[in-house]
């Protein structure tokens, strides 16, 4: 008894740790929905494109860990002024859904960089931090809990606390606040809308580095991290897209039930229910709370 | 053109258009001299909002564009300015509808009206004290959230916020909309007030003809997009026209400046 009460409290621990990954995810998004009321296609791009950008900058050129990292969040603050510049700035008076389909476009002009500039082979990325049981853990609390999950778990808590703060006490802050609740009252009194936008998108470019990092490091860095940002989707539904606290809450949501499902579910359907469960979930929260747990209105169907 | 150094804005016969297509303002001229507090009176869809926002160059983000005449503000001429740029020239738009930043709470609302100034801590603390010396129940109401207070103190938030940017001119946008008349008294003695301690110039769009023509010194009356008649507050609240449409004494069933016209142009055929 004593056994399986462990091996199930091994398996919620695993999935909440995993859930963060999505969650570190699902934050870039959040970022850029508050802002801009829009649900940002090019996310996943933005993720492939850091990641690889980062992995090039170490790999080809030899620059340590560190420098590589400063190199790349500058790559993807670049990134998000040339976006705000020449995507954003010329759709300022379209409608959000025209912004929608230019963010598609965007996500498409990134991978194509990204490959252009770095190659399309699978590039290893070894952060020193193995995807394996922690030791430690698995000695004193009987527990086998990988390294790399406990990382991405600490990375999003400090993330999360990070821009918490950047929120809550700093004028740029108040001003992303104040245009996610109302743009044109926002620049009614000055806010200028493009440096809030060049604050989010730089935002969620770390953001994206961060998650492509983690992810990268448990996979590999390849084309196929543009995908995450499906798995995103069903965090951002059942957090609501507006709420970073629900990005984080959604993705350890996400995280826990596909874990617990695949283990002890799974074997009913031949296994492999890990990648579809978490959208069955998501359509239960669509038909019975649409706004999500945090989210502040009705999402807007992407 | 000589004398403007008396008015602060000086709109000569401007045309708004709305995607390229939808005409809202046909030709509107209009003063406000400095240090005064200038009505902008009219029914719905009269063009009140247009013409403030035409001010404020909050007309682009609704694709609404200036097409013909000319707006000078206190020596810029307004053309490809935005909003931003304006608020740093000292005109400040207060939107129709108050719209407040509702997860944010009282304070946080107005203190994001100095975003544009380069303010430290001490300097917004010292602000935001003047600012609740005019509007005392929102210093009781500081940390609430603003989608929580009433209609009355959002309106008081959003005036509040717009003095934060210490304008030199205020846009009002139908300040007293849906107010009970306690409120919109006491809203219009706050702008009274903002006026003369301050002095900022304000125009002031409302339907609430009566109050506002009170506390104004000049008042203008559009209609569809025209300027039908203007005048001193005094005078216009004297005049019969006035009385009849805006003030609900009525004698016909003429409804609007159209009609009055109408009949005289009758009538002189007749003579």
């Amino acid at each position: 008894m004593a056994n399986e009460l462990l091996f199930f409290m091994e398996v919620l621990v695993g999935g909440l740790l995993a859930g963060t990954m999505y969650s570190l995810v699902a934050l870039g998004f959040v970022l850029i929905f508050k802002a801009s009321a829009t649900f940002n296609f090019s996310q996943g791009a933005m993720v492939f494109f850091s990641v690889l950008a980062f992995c090039g900058f170490m790999q080809d050129f030899n620059i340590p860990f560190v420098f590589a990292f400063i190199l790349a969040a500058l790559l993807m603050v670049v990134v998000g002024l040339c976006t705000e510049r020449l995507v954003l700035r010329p759709l300022m008076n379209a409608s959000e859904d025209t912004v929608l389909m230019a963010t598609i476009g965007l996500g498409y002009v990134l991978e194509g960089l990204a490959q252009a500039a770095w190659g399309v082979e699978v590039r290893r990325l070894d952060l020193g931090i193995g995807d394996f049981p922690v030791p430690w853990i698995a000695d004193n609390l009987k527990l086998f809990i990988s390294a790399l999950d406990i990382t991405a778990g600490l990375v999003a808590a400090i993330m999360i606390i990070g821009l918490f703060l950047l929120f809550k006490y700093t004028k740029i802050g108040l001003g992303l606040r104040a245009v996610a609740d109302d743009a044109g009252a926002a620049s009614s009194i000055g806010i200028p809308l493009k440096h809030i936008m060049l604050l989010v998108w730089s935002a969620a470019g770390v953001v994206a580095l961060v998650a492509g990092m983690m992810w990268g490091a448990r996979a590999g860095v390849q084309f196929a991290l543009v995908d995450l940002a499906l798995k995103a989707l069903p965090v951002l539904i059942i957090g609501g897209f507006s709420s970073i606290p629900g990005a984080i809450i959604g993705g350890l949501i996400i995280g826990a039930v596909e874990k617990i499902l695949e283990v002890y579910i799974g074997p009913f359907f031949g296994g492999a229910i890990e990648g579809w469960a978490p959208y069955v979930l998501a359509i239960f929260f669509l038909l019975y709370r649409p706004e999500g747990l945090f989210g502040e209105k009705i999402i807007r169907r992407v | 053109m000589s004398d403007n150094s008396v008015d602060i804005l000086d709109i000569k016969n401007i045309e708004v258009m709305y995607d390229n297509v939808i005409l809202a303002l046909h030709d509107v001229s209009l003063k406000v001299p400095k240090g005064k507090v200038v009505a902008l009176l009219g029914a719905n869809g009269a063009g009140k909002s247009t013409t403030l926002k035409a001010v404020s160059t909050m007309l682009a983000s609704e694709r609404g564009k200036v097409t013909k005449g000319s707006i000078d503000y206190d020596g810029n001429l307004i053309e490809k300015q935005n909003p931003s740029q304006m608020v740093g020239l000292g005109m400040v738009q207060v939107l129709e509808g108050r719209r407040c930043f509702g997860h944010l709470t009282v304070e946080e609302n107005i203190i994001s009206g100095a975003y544009s100034r380069k303010l430290s801590k001490g300097d917004i603390d010292q602000e935001l004290e003047k600012i609740y010396g005019y509007f005392l129940r929102l210093k009781e109401r500081r940390k609430s959230q603003a989608a929580f207070t009433s209609g009355g103190e959002q309106q008081m938030i959003a005036v509040a916020r717009a003095m934060m940017a210490k304008p030199k001119m205020l846009l009002l946008d139908e300040p007293t909309m849906g107010l009970a008349p306690q409120l919109v008294a006491e809203i219009f003695n706050i702008v009274k007030e903002l006026n003369q301690k301050e002095g900022v110039s304000i125009l002031l769009a409302e339907q609430n003809t009566n109050i506002a023509l009170k506390n104004s010194d000049y008042g203008y009356i559009i209609e569809t997009g025209k300027v039908m008649l203007e005048g001193t507050a005094e005078s216009l609240l004297n005049n019969d026209k006035v009385k009849e449409l805006y003030l609900g004494i009525s004698k016909k069933g003429r409804k609007n400046f159209r009609d009055v016209l109408k009949e005289e142009s009758l009538n002189k055929k007749i003579n």
